[in-house]
């Protein structure tokens, strides 16, 4: 009996720190970004005599939804998952891989080079490309225009591209670090096992190292699908530098942010938010279930 | 769910990358803070500033060293468009506003409907609002309250290279006619040059020039808002440049970008249509090319002169600020007087034009012309001010508007959009704005 209440208050004890931090700045913001977004700003006159803030239900949300420019956004972001998240883990996955294997020089090397880019600050990482997007400025794009491959980076069809390389660059050393620390920790017996089964390369990295390393995969998969909602710097930094097809509501997230600091519209941009939240939560419900489903048959 | 949350294991790495890049933007706050400590006699009024025009911080400097009654500590902000108003309107939501912002015209109505800044009638004297352009004064001028105090007037202008205009044969353009004739000779005697550039990240250079032709968006009438902008001089405007993107006869570049600055340093751009401030840009941007450049008044359509307003500055003071007094000083200081004026305009980096009559003498003999190889730009400044068209008026939802036409803009160049595409989803959007907030529309 008093071990338990020793237990009890040591956990309380143990808890409480988690649960004031999650308070303060999980519960209490997406509380009041809910709380925001049921009200509006209404003006009266000329709209000079100042503002009052009324109750309007759920009428942000339905602004939000019927605006095509915020539907677009979640269509634009339909297709950077469908290209990034592949690109990315396959990447990734191969990269890591390719160090893990018998062949691979220089280890330290290269994970430190791959890994290079992550520590640089997004922002930074954005400015950096888009100075080498841009024509007559890039050493690339001209590179590219004397060997006849011209590309518009900024285009609406190089939009896309354009910013999933960005992202590439920025996270794909992060990834393959976190599943070349997987293979690492793979026991080797069980590939000198396959090997003396005779199990090639090929063959013991994809029946061997994939499927043992399963857990990793999908904790990646389900970071990079969160990440690829939120969606929001590497766009921002091009739409603010460049004149370009990447528009200030771009993305759902560029699309709050543009309500709030650019229109005023602090109910409209919380609705929005609130909405891409429940959809990313769905996601990742949805990414953790399926993942899941599929490992128990196996 | 914050966007870097996986990231925080790697803080320390990114750490040292990130506090370089902070200790090297963060010089002009730290440094201001010497000037702000308190003076010597009784207990100054202390109170902050937000701009960013090119010599703010010397113009702070010698009010401070002028009088020892109010203390002004100056942070330098980006520019409004490129993020100073979001700062702004943030503050003031958030309750720890500075006293006073910067504030440029077009978006002056944006912040008073929002309920962002005060009323300042009772601090603003008729003497004083007489000292100023009647435009000036009655675009800070709202439902019959005055909300700022109007810094420069900004009549628009064209800048140009005159020795490449001399080397290609082409005249000085006086109407638009003239421009594009100019522009079609200067890109048959450089492939690669062009007159000018199409901005389309900023709209407020296109509704300048749409100002220029007489068109008016925003009226009020009553208690009722009426956009247009289908008038003819707008629809003039829209297919005029559109005509030229469409012939390749200008850039479509953002403005002042690097894409923008690199292409007038290698002599791919060779004009400016700008304004009065613009001087400024160019001498702080492009100091190698001093004695190149000279002004003109901008291309007009009948070929009498005319102008619009692109940008310009006033100064209000934030809704929670308890020293309107102080703040409304200052503005007047720096809008008013002699000294408050040469301060900015010797700093090297502006070339104001102030929305005052009577201290154009002084910015005009502050301002070093050689740059300009001695030309009298003051002198074109003042023609083009007295031909600004009266009565046009902004709308109180800039943001809206600004942020909706910038975005098709951008889809201008691989032929996503018009001009006029632009012009009419900025106009929808900001009626639909309006109702949204409540208001009376018509348009």
């Amino acid at each position: 009996m008093k071990a338990r209440t020793r237990t009890h208050a040591a956990a309380g004890v143990l808890l409480t720190p988690f649960f004031v931090l999650f308070t303060l700045v999980m519960v209490v913001p997406v509380g009041y970004a809910v709380w925001l977004s049921l009200f509006t700003e209404k003006q009266s006159g000329l709209g000079f005599g100042g503002t009052r803030t009324v109750f309007s239900g759920l009428a942000n949300y339905t602004a939000a939804l019927g605006d095509p420019a915020f539907r677009e956004g979640f269509v634009v972001l339909l297709g950077y998952c469908v290209l990034y998240i592949p690109l990315m883990i396959g990447g990734a996955l191969a990269l890591a891989l390719l160090l893990d294997s018998t062949l691979a020089r220089a280890r330290r090397f290269f994970q430190l080079a791959l890994f290079l880019p992550h520590a640089v600050p997004g922002i930074i990482a954005a400015l950096i490309w888009v100075y080498l997007y841009t024509p007559q400025l890039s050493p690339v794009v001209d590179a590219m225009e004397a060997g006849g491959v011209g590309f518009d980076f900024f285009a609406p069809e190089g939009a896309l591209p354009s910013v999933i390389n960005i992202a590439l660059w920025e996270w794909l050393g992060y990834n393959m670090v976190i599943f070349y620390a997987a293979l690492q920790a793979v026991d080797r017996s069980v590939l000198e096992a396959a090997t003396v089964d005779g199990a090639g390369a090929w063959r013991t990295a994809f029946s061997i190292k994939v499927p043992l390393i399963r857990a990793s995969v999908v904790m990646v998969a389900l970071f990079t699908v969160i990440g690829s909602l939120q969606l929001f710097t590497e766009p921002l930094i091009i739409n603010k530098g460049t004149g370009s097809s990447v528009t200030s509501t771009w993305t759902p997230n560029m699309y709050a942010y543009t309500a709030a600091f650019d229109r005023g519209d602090y109910g409209l941009a919380a609705a929005a938010s609130v909405l891409l939240a429940l959809t990313a939560a769905l996601l990742s419900f949805a990414v953790t279930r399926f993942t899941g489903r599929k490992g128990k048959k196996a | 769910m914050s966007p870097s949350w996986n990231r925080t294991s790697h803080v320390m790495v990114g750490a040292a990358t990130a506090l370089a890049v902070l200790t090297a933007c963060g010089g002009s706050g730290a440094q201001d803070e010497k000037s702000a400590a308190p003076g010597s006699g009784g207990k100054p009024v202390s109170i902050t500033f937000w701009g960013w025009a090119k010599g703010s911080k010397e113009v702070v400097d010698a009010f401070n060293a002028s009088q020892k009654n109010i203390r002004v500590k100056y942070e330098e902000i980006p520019s409004g468009n490129a993020g100073g108003y979001a700062k702004i309107s943030n503050a003031v939501k958030a309750g720890n506003a500075p006293d006073l912002v910067s504030i440029e015209y077009p978006m002056l109505p944006e912040f008073v409907s929002q309920g962002s800044v005060q009323d300042i009638s009772g601090h603003l004297t008729d003497d004083v609002k007489k000292k100023f352009l009647p435009q000036a004064v009655e675009l800070t001028t709202l439902g019959g309250k005055n909300w700022a105090v109007p810094f420069d007037a900004a009549p628009q202008a064209f800048y140009y290279r005159k020795d490449l205009f001399k080397k290609y044969g082409v005249e000085v353009p006086g109407t638009w006619d003239e421009f594009r004739e100019a522009a079609e000779k200067v890109k048959k005697a450089d492939k690669k040059a062009r007159i000018g550039t199409f901005f389309p990240d900023d709209p407020s250079t296109f509704q300048a020039m749409a100002w220029q032709a007489g068109a008016r968006w925003f009226e009020a009438e009553g208690d009722t808002w009426k956009v247009d902008t289908t008038d003819p001089a707008t629809t003039k405007v829209s297919a005029y440049w559109q005509g030229l993107l469409d012939d390749g006869l200008v850039h479509n570049n953002a403005s002042f970008s690097p894409e923008w600055t690199n292409s007038l340093k290698s002599g791919g751009t060779i004009g400016y249509l700008g304004a009065s401030w613009g001087a400024g840009v160019l001498t702080g941007t492009l100091p190698e090319q001093s004695g190149k450049w000279a002004v003109a008044p901008m291309p007009s359509w009948d070929g009498k002169p005319a102008s619009g307003m692109l940008g310009g500055s006033t100064f209000a003071v934030t809704k929670d600020s308890e020293k309107t007094e102080a703040a409304v000083e200052f503005a007047q200081w720096m809008t008013t007087t002699e000294d408050g004026v040469e301060a900015r305009i010797a700093s090297g980096t502006s070339s104001a034009f102030p929305a005052a009559a009577e201290l154009r003498p002084a910015a005009k003999a502050a301002f070093d012309a050689g740059y300009f190889g001695g030309q009298d730009i003051y002198q074109v400044f003042e023609d083009a001010g007295a031909s600004i068209a009266p009565d046009w008026a902004w709308g109180p939802s800039t943001g809206t508007t600004n942020t909706v036409m910038k975005d098709q803009f951008g889809k201008v160049s691989d032929g996503g959009a018009t001009i006029a595409d632009a012009v009419k989803a900025g106009h929808e959007a900001t009626v639909s704005e309006l109702k949204k907030r409540g208001l009376t529309v018509e348009g």
